[in-house]
């Protein structure tokens, strides 16, 4: 590309940029939503934390984690299964001896320094632990303010991402987030999820009135008393929290697991290969 | 969710965002430094990061920010670095 052509195309975008903004402020795209809420709105709305009339409640006044673990929960469930059967699929792909790694790994240790230099490194330091304070506070508040545990365990694996880069695959592993540690967390945030999911299912085989996935109690289900709303001064919001936290773990250390396999040094699966 | 100042300008901070980012995303379509243009779609993520905020949904934005701008930036500069960084021809 010659550069009177780069210099035309940026001309050409910035032109196209103002053109559309003035364009849509004079009211080009004629019909924009309207601010008033739908039925369906409403009706979360409504419902999502209401005291004086709990048939339809779910304790909680985060409307959205209300409906992705409540309303319509076994979605929410779903997802978390096929997410998991992809990170199984990963590690599979990514199948190998650990025996033989080790023994590759010891003759790259010679080199003592690694990773970026030392302000990168410090910052990332920094970064690291706030990053996990974060996405800790979301994970743990989800219930209450925006973010849940997906949003909660995407932030999360970040920071190992971060550490990756800045210092190298081994650091990561020194914290304790191997390969298996990460699938041991995965399997069990994955467990405790279908646990407190199946919970009300095994009460309703047993002959108490409940179903599956279900938080708080029901006037047509009022044998199962479901999950705690408040612990003291504490609001748990029944089974969000369990739940958010779960997806936390199974989300944050699925993510971590897939960079570790992502960095791999490349020449050893070529080595692996050959043999 | 946005500030009370800005309620009035929310149709034109929505234009610009999203105006930015689709030109954002046609500077990453023709840039030929892989790594460049991986850093114009993150910019293009932002860009709708943004546009979420101003929708007022921070649930989304909390799940998009770091996969958008972080994990997907992360696993396209990964795959560049298996590969050449310049494209060819043309």
């Amino acid at each position: 590309m010659r550069p009177w052509m780069a210099a035309a195309t940026k001309a050409c975008a910035l032109v196209l940029l103002i053109a559309l903004c003035v364009a849509i402020l004079l009211g080009a795209t004629a019909h924009t939503p309207s601010l008033e809420l739908r039925p369906l709105a409403e009706f979360y709305l409504e419902n999502c934390l209401n005291p004086y009339d709990k048939a339809k409640w779910a304790a909680s006044p985060e409307a959205v984690t209300a409906m992705l673990w409540d309303y319509r929960g076994l979605d929410t469930v779903f997802e978390t299964t096929v997410f998991f059967l992809a990170i199984i699929g990963s590690v599979a792909l990514f199948r190998f001896a650990e025996v033989s790694l080790a023994s590759y790994e010891s003759k790259l240790r010679e080199r003592r320094e690694e990773g970026l230099s030392i302000i990168v490194r410090v910052v990332t330091r920094i970064v690291f632990v706030l990053i996990v304070a974060l996405s800790a506070a979301i994970a743990l508040h989800g219930h209450l303010t925006p973010g849940g545990g997906f949003q909660a365990g995407s932030i999360f694996a970040v920071a190992p991402l971060l550490a990756i880069a800045a210092f190298s695959r081994r650091f990561v592993e020194g914290l304790g987030l191997t390969k298996n540690s990460c699938l041991a967390i995965r399997t069990t945030g994955l467990l405790f999820i279908a646990l407190v999911a199946l919970i009300p299912l095994a009460l309703a085989l047993a002959g108490v009135g409940a179903f599956i996935i279900q938080n708080q109690s029901k006037p047509w289900t009022p044998e199962f008393p479901g999950y705690p709303a408040q612990l003291g001064p504490v609001w748990l919001a029944g089974s969000l929290i369990l739940f958010n936290v779960a997806e936390f773990l199974t989300v944050g250390s699925g993510f971590t697991l897939l960079f570790l396999l992502l960095a791999l040094p490349e020449d050893f699966f070529r080595r692996l290969v050959k043999r | 969710m946005i500030p009370q100042f800005l309620s009035p300008f929310l149709e034109l901070l929505l234009a610009f965002s999203l105006t930015l980012a689709l030109v954002l995303a046609y500077f990453a379509i023709v840039q030929r430094d892989l790594v460049k243009a991986a850093v114009l779609s993150a910019g293009q993520s932002v860009a709708y990061a943004f546009t979420y905020y101003l929708l007022a949904a921070p649930d989304i934005l909390f799940a998009y920010i770091p996969i958008a701008v972080g994990i997907y930036t992360v696993l396209l500069l990964y795959a560049v670095s298996k590969t050449e960084r310049f494209e060819e021809g043309g």
